[in-house]
């Protein structure tokens, strides 16, 4: 179907969630539900980014994430604003903008269940390069920057497989992004 | 074929030949000096041959010279080419009219003027030769040249005497003459040994009543034609040259003879077997009578390469003179299972920069060369066989009204057409018609959709020709020839899963496949549209699209490139949708259509995907123009892509899909 989104993985349906200030650094209404590590670690691995993650790297990784609930239209991440987390999208849509001196709002991008985000948090400045606004109601693992920082240089092994897909999604983003820049669906002259 | 020695003419009997073969009002073309050149020019008494004129050719220079010489066929071949009078430079194709909503087209041009061709070399037989394969044997005749080759009787003159430019050995084509003449002098200071050829010929020779030639005579003509091979030798060792060229496609030598070549096509002018066209249409101010005619043209002009969307598939000289170089030598034999080089050296002497082809080629595609990948596989008319043609001569067409168009996007249009032309009607999914009305270009346009009465046609306003069809209100008429092109196999794809990948104006063409995938759903697995687009204004059938994503037997997504806040739909590349799935994409088939770094980029994708490469369809654009292959604008590599495609598998394809500037 036109839209079509992927189920939401068995588990994230219990009853353990409520609202409040994920630890991600994220200050948004988002409501976090609980889940144990394991749990967490098993919707990681039904994801792209943590499916061949090394076992105890995925479970690693899942000890600092938090699994939150993003409504419809909440700004993630703001454009040249401090990027404080890291996500992975788990269900919904999330657009990635960028503002266009009297243009406007431009969605460069839109993200699928699996894909990251907020990978600046990640990088040494940590500053936002796209807004990431959800634009239905999404689900997604938050990783706080700070932590997730942390847990990378502490553990070398999560780190290259961390960054490893980290590269691999960026890498994916350029090559969309070139193609983009040809637009290659323009209208131009023809020879007749 | 010439076999025996059938008489001895004299020097001062040749105006009894000429007598002989002006009989019945044919006209004799022959060689003659206009401005110190020999030409190939209508004679109207044997005082017109050049009698004495001998030659000096190399690189760059021709110079003829008048002598105390007797003989009248001395001369080196001359800037003119037979193909002159059986393929001339234009011909007139149609005369149209458009009186308000009606159109009319009717044939343009005369019957063929009977000719008799006096002093057709060796070389030049086999150039005729090459272009009957070209233009009669080829899938579909032309029937302008069929028309002047019939007419034509060719007396050929063996060479008596060689030019420094001449390299008909290694090509296989001269200097003796073996067949394809209905008459074959030898000319000796005496006068001429006389063969027949064909029963015409035969005829002919029967009625000059000539005494036979002595053994002396057949000896002395047998060693002068002798000692011209013994002169040329063998500059080109031709064994093996096509497979060597096809693997050079990234030699640097291109680069350098870019260099040095100005693209004024004289090579392509003056060629004999060259036969590319294009067509050029003229109208009255009021745009009301047009007529069409097909001129020469050539893969040197820059426009030649040129589509849709300002891109042009062979933008530098070195595009071009490859194209030219490789075609000769080694695509045309893909194509029509010969060389297209007769090694006359018209090439060399009328460059004005003096490149000469067989030195190029030694630099090139040197004897020995250890050869690269191949960029295509090696024998495409192997594959599947190019497309069933129906009746497709330049001057028919079949009228169409337009009973109801759809504005689809701000820029392109959808016309639902009557056709009453029945072959038409039995178009088949991924097939072309040319679409003209009357003063404008005649642009190639797919089939969006197939009715049991007619055809639709979705169209983007690109140029002054879309814009008018565009522009066309209902009760129109519009004049279709067609349909042209593969299919897409479709029935190679029953039993598989199916992903259908569009692009842009490229779904209109994958409309009729998922129409006959969905009248036949049982027989295919799982089935997935991805759609692209430019902006969600671009999209195109969208509310077709949306009743087709309700269905529960088919998956549609769709993406857009660039988006505002108020789309809430994806946005990005079109292999983003199908990049991560968990296909098993051995089962899978895929077509393809979309702009050409669209596909590639989707066709690596699904390579990735593990869909075999043999079993992923696209359809190419390129500048049709004639439909048939014999106009030469849509080449790719070994390919016509009007009729070897516009549908091809990525395996058939192999490096061409990606290479640049073939």
């Amino acid at each position: 179907m036109v839209g079509s989104d992927q189920l939401l993985p068995d588990g994230l349906n219990g009853p353990s969630s409520r609202a409040s200030e994920p630890s991600s650094g994220v200050r948004l209404p988002l409501t976090i539900r609980c889940m144990e590590t394991s749990a967490l670690t098993a919707v990681l691995g039904d994801t792209w980014f943590g499916a061949t993650l090394p076992v105890a790297a995925r479970a690693r990784l899942a000890s600092v994430g938090q699994l939150v609930e993003v409504p419809d239209g909440t700004v993630l991440i703001e454009e040249d604003r401090p990027c404080p987390a890291m996500g992975i999208l788990i269900r919904g849509r999330i657009a990635l903008r960028l503002r266009v001196q009297g243009v406007g709002d431009r969605t460069i991008m839109t993200l699928e269940p699996g894909e990251v985000f907020g990978w600046s948090a990640v990088l040494p400045r940590a500053v936002a390069t796209s807004t990431c606004v959800a634009i239905a109601p999404s689900v997604a693992i938050l990783f706080d920057g700070v932590g997730l920082m942390m847990a990378l240089e502490l553990d070398d092994t999560l780190a290259a497989a961390v960054y490893h897909r980290l590269l691999a999604s960026v890498a994916r983003r350029l090559s969309a992004t070139r193609v983009q820049l040809l637009d290659v669906y323009r209208a131009a002259g023809e020879p007749w | 074929m010439v076999t025996a020695t059938e008489g001895f003419l004299a020097r001062g009997d040749l105006d009894r030949l000429f007598q002989a073969l002006g009989a019945g009002g044919r006209r004799i073309v022959g060689p003659t000096v206009v401005d110190g050149v020999v030409v190939y020019d209508e004679l109207s008494n044997v005082v017109d041959l050049p009698v004495g004129w001998t030659f000096e050719t190399a690189p760059g220079t021709y110079r003829a010279t008048p002598g105390p010489s007797v003989r009248a066929f001395d001369y080196g071949v001359p800037p003119t080419a037979w193909k002159r009078f059986t393929h001339p430079p234009i011909v007139p194709l149609t005369r149209s009219r458009r009186d308000g909503d009606l159109v009319s087209i009717a044939p343009a041009g005369e019957p063929p003027p009977r000719l008799a061709f006096v002093g057709v070399r060796a070389c030049e037989l086999a150039a005729l030769r090459i272009q009957e394969r070209v233009m009669r044997a080829g899938p579909v005749g032309d029937a302008d040249h069929v028309a002047r080759r019939d007419a034509a009787l060719v007396v050929a003159v063996e060479c008596a005497t060689a030019a420094s430019t001449c390299f008909c050995t290694s090509m296989g084509t001269g200097p003796e003459v073996r067949d394809g003449a209905d008459i074959v002098l030898s000319e000796l200071d005496e006068g001429f040994t006389v063969r027949a050829g064909s029963p015409g010929g035969a005829a002919i020779v029967d009625g000059l009543a000539l005494p036979a030639a002595t053994a002396e005579q057949e000896r002395r003509a047998a060693g002068q034609v002798a000692a011209v091979r013994a002169t040329i030798g063998d500059p080109v060792p031709a064994e093996g040259l096509p497979e060597r060229l096809r693997t050079a496609l990234d030699h640097p030598r291109w680069a350098d003879v870019a260099e040095r070549c100005l693209a004024c096509a004289n090579c392509t002018l003056v060629c004999p077997t060259c036969f590319c066209t294009s067509v050029a249409v003229a109208s009255d101010l009021d745009g009301l009578d047009a007529t069409t005619e097909r001129q020469w043209d050539g893969c040197f002009s820059l426009g030649f390469g040129r589509v849709a969307g300002d891109a042009n598939f062979r933008p530098k000289v070195k595009d071009r003179y490859r194209q030219w170089l490789t075609h000769k030598f080694s695509t045309w034999w893909d194509q029509f299972g010969s060389s297209g080089c007769v090694g006359c050296g018209r090439c060399i002497a009328w460059c004005p920069v003096g490149i000469d082809v067989r030195e190029e080629l030694l630099a090139i595609a040197p004897v020995g060369a250890s050869t690269g990948p191949v960029p295509w596989p090696p024998s495409p008319a192997e594959g599947r066989a190019p497309a069933e043609l129906a009746s497709v001569a330049p001057a028919h067409h079949a009228l169409a009204t337009v009973m109801h168009l759809v504005r689809e996007t701000n820029d392109t249009v959808t016309l639902r057409l009557e056709v009453p032309d029945a072959a038409i009607r039995a178009a088949r999914p991924g097939q072309f018609v040319m679409v003209e009305i009357p003063a404008f270009a005649i642009p190639p346009i797919s089939i969006s959709r197939i009715h049991p009465d007619g055809i639709e046609l979705t169209i983007r306003a690109a140029g002054p020709a879309t814009r008018a069809l565009t522009s066309l209100p209902v009760r129109a008429q519009v004049a279709l020839r067609g349909p042209f092109g593969r299919a897409w196999p479709i029935a190679s794809a029953h039993g598989r899963d199916v992903v259908i990948v569009a692009g842009g104006i490229g779904l209109a063409p994958l409309r009729p496949v998922i129409d006959a995938v969905l009248a036949d759903r049982a027989r295919f697995g799982a089935v997935r549209l991805c759609l692209g687009a430019r902006t969600p204004r671009d999209r195109l059938f969208v509310a077709e699209m949306a009743a087709l994503g309700g269905r529960v037997d088919l998956e549609v997504a769709e993406i857009v490139d660039r988006a505002g806040p108020e789309w809430l739909g994806r946005v990005g590349i079109v292999t983003q949708l199908f990049d991560r799935a968990a296909w098993n994409g051995s089962t899978v088939s895929a077509f393809i259509c979309g702009p050409e770094r669209m596909m590639r980029a989707t066709a690596a994708a699904l390579e990735r995907q593990g869909v075999p490469p043999a079993a992923t369809w696209l359809t190419l654009e390129r500048n049709m123009a004639c439909g048939v292959g014999t106009c030469g604008h849509c080449q790719l590599g070994p390919f016509f892509v009007c009729r070897d495609g516009p549908v091809f598998s990525v395996a058939e394809l192999g490096s061409a899909l990606v290479r640049e500037g073939l």
